[in-house]
C-alpha cells in the first residue's frame, strides 16, 4: 500500500476538505499532475479544473471542481483555491447556462473592440462551467 | 387639566412600549446574525494565515522576487484609502468611529487621496466632504462572497501596478470581543516584509512552478484580496455586535422610561382623584 499524506483544501469561506490521501491530482498551469507522499517540496499554481483525490485505502477517486489557487507541497499538502465544489453541490443547469452565456459573449465580441481582461474573464467562466458539468457527471478524465 | 395630561402620559407610554418592542426584536435579529457572521469570520482567518505564511516562505528562501509590491520601490505620492463602514444605521458609534479615524488620516495626507468606499455611510460622508470616490460598493456586507470582492480589489491592484496610486491603506473595524471593537488602519501595499534572519532557510529545495516570480506575483494580489475580504467580513461581524449593543441599551432605556412614565401616570391619576374628592366635599359643605 502506498504511503499516505495529510491534505487540506482551503477556500476563503471554509476548510473544504481535510484527510489522509494517497494521491492527489490537480490541474496545474502546465497540465494535470499527480502528487504522492514524499514528493519534492514545491509550490505550484493551479488552473481551473478537476481535482482528483484518492483517499487512504480507497480504490475510487473523489472528484471536486476547483478554480485557481495553488498547491503547497511540503510534508503536508495544502491546496488554496478561490472556489471548490463537490459533484453533489453543483447546479448543472446553472453551470450550463453560464457556460452558454460566456460562449455567446465570446462569439459576439472580437478581440479588437474589447479589452483583454473581459475576454479572459469570459474564458475563465467558460472553463469553470465545463469543469462543473464534467465533475457533476463523474469527471471527464477516464478512470483508471 | 389633569385629565388631558393623563391622556398624554398614556399615549407616551404606548409609543415607548412600541419602540421597546422594535428595539428588542432588532436586538434578537442582530444577535442571530452576529453568531453567523462570527463563524465566517473565524474561518477566513485560517486562510489568510496560510497565505501570509507562504509569502514569507518564498521571501525568505529566494532572491529573485519582483520588487514592485515591496516597500521602498517608489516614492509614495497618491494614497488610496479603503474605508469600510456599514450600509445601515442604528448601530451606535460604529460608523462614526471609522469615519472619524479615516478623516483624520486623510486630512493628515498632503496629497489628494483616492477613496474606495465600502458601505453607504462612509460614501455619503466623503462625498459630502467633496473627496473623489473612485469606486464604491453598497452590497450588504454580511452576504458578500469572495468572488464579489474581486470587483473591489482588481481595480485597486490595477491602479497600483499602473502607478496611479502608490499606497493602499485600509481602515476598518476589528473585532476584539462581542463588547469591544476597535478601528484599525492597515497598509496593504506596498508590502512590508522584512527578511527574518532568525528563520533558518528551509532544509529542502522548493520547486516553484511556473517560476518563483510568477508564484509571488500571484500570491501578493491574492493576499490583498483576502485581506479586503476578511476585513469586510470582520467589519460585518462588528456591525452586528455594535447594533446588538445599541439595541440592548435602547431597550433598557425604553424600559426605564416606561417605568418613569407609569409612575407619573399614577401620580396624576391620584392627584385627579384627590382633587375630585376635595371638590365634592367642599360642595357638600357649601350646601349645609
Amino acid at each position: 500500500m502506498p504511503k499516505s499524506v495529510m491534505l487540506d483544501i482551503i477556500t476563503p469561506e471554509k476548510l473544504f476538505y481535510r484527510g489522509e490521501v494517497e494521491l492527489v491530482i490537480p490541474r496545474t498551469l502546465t497540465g494535470d499532475e499527480g502528487f504522492m507522499a514524499n514528493h519534492t517540496w514545491a509550490c505550484k499554481l493551479l488552473d481551473t479544473g478537476e481535482l482528483w483525490i484518492q483517499e487512504k485505502g480507497q480504490k475510487d477517486f473523489k472528484i471536486a471542481a476547483i478554480s485557481g489557487g495553488f498547491i503547497d507541497i511540503k510534508d503536508k499538502f495544502t491546496i488554496f483555491t478561490d472556489y471548490a465544489e463537490w459533484p453533489e453541490e453543483i447546479d448543472v443547469e446553472r453551470a450550463k447556462k453560464s457556460g452558454e452565456r460566456a460562449e455567446e459573449w465570446l462569439r459576439s465580441h472580437t478581440r479588437a473592440d474589447e479589452n483583454e481582461q473581459e475576454i479572459l474573464k469570459a474564458r475563465v467562466d467558460m472553463s469553470k462551467a465545463h469543469t462543473r458539468i464534467g465533475v457533476a457527471g463523474g469527471g471527464l478524465r477516464r478512470k483508471r | 387639566m389633569a385629565n388631558s395630561s393623563m391622556q398624554d402620559i398614556k399615549r407616551r407610554v404606548k409609543s415607548v412600549t412600541n419602540i421597546e418592542h422594535i428595539t428588542n426584536a432588532m436586538k434578537l435579529v442582530s444577535a442571530a446574525k452576529l453568531r453567523r457572521a462570527k463563524t465566517t469570520f473565524e474561518k477566513t482567518g485560517e486562510y489568510l494565515h496560510f497565505v501570509t505564511e507562504s509569502i514569507e516562505d518564498i521571501f525568505n528562501n529566494s532572491a529573485d522576487i519582483p520588487k514592485k509590491y515591496l516597500e521602498g520601490n517608489r516614492d509614495i505620492k497618491t494614497t488610496c484609502y479603503i474605508v469600510i463602514t456599514s450600509s445601515r444605521g442604528l448601530c451606535g458609534s460604529f460608523n462614526s468611529n471609522v469615519i472619524k479615524q479615516a478623516d483624520a488620516e486623510i486630512k493628515a495626507d498632503p496629497e489628494r487621496p483616492e477613496i474606495v468606499a465600502i458601505g453607504v455611510k462612509g460614501r455619503d460622508y466623503f462625498r459630502k466632504e467633496g473627496y473623489d470616490i473612485c469606486s464604491e460598493y453598497m452590497l450588504p456586507p454580511e452576504n458578500i462572497s469572495f468572488i464579489e470582492t474581486h470587483d473591489i480589489s482588481v481595480p485597486v491592484l490595477n491602479d497600483y501596478v499602473d502607478g496611479k496610486i502608490d499606497e493602499v491603506v485600509m481602515i476598518y473595524t476589528s473585532f476584539i470581543s462581542t463588547l469591544e471593537q476597535r478601528v484599525n488602519t492597515v497598509r496593504l501595499l506596498p508590502f512590508e516584509i522584512k527578511r527574518n534572519l532568525d528563520v533558518m532557510p528551509m532544509e529542502k529545495q522548493v520547486d516553484y512552478e511556473p517560476s518563483t516570480e510568477e508564484v509571488f506575483n500571484y500570491l501578493v494580489p491574492k493576499y490583498v484580496e483576502i485581506m479586503i475580504y476578511s476585513a469586510i467580513v470582520e467589519s460585518a461581524t462588528c456591525e452586528h455586535a455594535a447594533r446588538r449593543m445599541a439595541m440592548e441599551n435602547a431597550t433598557e432605556n425604553a424600559n426605564n422610561m416606561i417605568a418613569d412614565l407609569t409612575l407619573f401616570y399614577n401620580r396624576a391619576r391620584q392627584a385627579a382623584i384627590t382633587s375630585e374628592i376635595t371638590e365634592i366635599v367642599s360642595g357638600a359643605d357649601a350646601l349645609k
